[in-house]
């Protein structure tokens, strides 16, 4: 089995963004309220997003394909925030309780 | 409005000419990266729909500050000096994702959720929506509500994430990016509601 370089470190890049993806799964599982979930969906996705588009654009080479997985990735990087801000805005003004460490202990 | 109108209008920051030419550049660019071709007939209809796109859009990406006195153009700004910025936050969505990541996956959770506010008087409306989208994108913090003279609402997971924050060296990265002079304090809970 010969594998070429580029295609290795795309296949780490890989991995370690379906690590990312994996731990914004965990943490929207155990975070306690909304809020601390909008953390986990909208954040973690963005820097496993941000591997695998690195790990195709090293896999693809210097191509025109490569341009358009930045132009993908930008347009992401661009759009997530404001969805996580409307969902958080949305909860806002209609009074969604915040948790706190507070009430861990009741 | 009509671009013809806009080509009159005093109320503009910088010039509505520059800005057209500045919008078609943009635009054919992104016409050369997608259509990737490059004879002289594509060219020849990039440049066209580009010029026209531009006349048509400029107007409806003019933003009004608060009181209505100017109006901003949104790619007004130091393009390069932008992508610097934009590089910067990278590096800090790298680095704050990796501490909420360490934070959240830990079997006793490290966090301290709670909402945090700071003021700060920018005019730019393309500055607000950029420190808005900015703290947005870097993990830890999300940008709950933002008033119109300028007070952040933020919801902070991880007390390193908050402390980061109300440091303001994002907020003076933006407002230097922008312009504007910094004029940035922090407000204590229960000083406002």
């Amino acid at each position: 089995m010969n594998l070429a370089i580029n295609e290795i470190i795309a296949v780490i890049l890989l991995v370690c963004s379906l690590f990312f993806f994996l731990a914004s799964a965990i943490g929207m599982i155990r975070l306690p309220d909304f809020y601390s979930r909008l953390h986990a969906s909208g954040n973690s996705e963005t820097l496993g997003l941000m591997l695998s588009c690195l790990g195709l654009v090293i896999y693809e080479g210097p191509t025109l394909l490569s341009v358009k997985i930045v132009i993908v990735f930008l347009l992401v990087f661009l759009a997530n925030p404001i969805g996580t801000h409307i969902l958080g805005k949305a909860a806002l003004k209609s009074g969604h309780p915040v948790w706190t460490n507070k009430d861990k202990e009741e | 409005m009509k671009t013809k109108d806009m080509l009159k209008d005093e109320t503009i920051v910088g010039s509505p000419v520059k800005h057209l030419v500045v919008l078609a550049c943009v635009l054919f660019a992104f016409w050369l990266l997608l259509s990737g071709r490059f004879e002289f007939k594509f060219l020849f209809y990039g440049v066209l729909t580009a010029i026209v796109s531009a006349w048509i859009c400029v107007p409806l990406l003019l933003l009004p500050n608060v009181d209505g006195t100017k109006k901003y153009f949104i790619f007004d700004v130091n393009l390069g000096k932008y992508a610097m910025y934009w590089l910067w936050l990278l590096n800090e969505v790298v680095k704050a994702n990796i501490d909420v990541v360490k934070a959240t996956v830990k079997s006793e959770m490290v966090i301290n959720p709670r909402i945090i506010r700071f003021r700060i008087k920018m005019d730019n409306p393309m500055a607000l929506t950029t420190l808005a989208n900015s703290i947005t994108l870097t993990p830890g913090t999300v940008t709950l509500n933002v008033t119109e003279d300028g007070l952040y609402e933020i919801h902070a997971l991880t007390d390193g994430a908050a402390e980061g924050l109300l440091e303001g060296g994002m907020q003076k990265r933006v407002a230097d990016l922008f312009g504007e002079p910094f004029i940035y304090e922090v407000v204590e809970e229960g000083e406002e509601q």
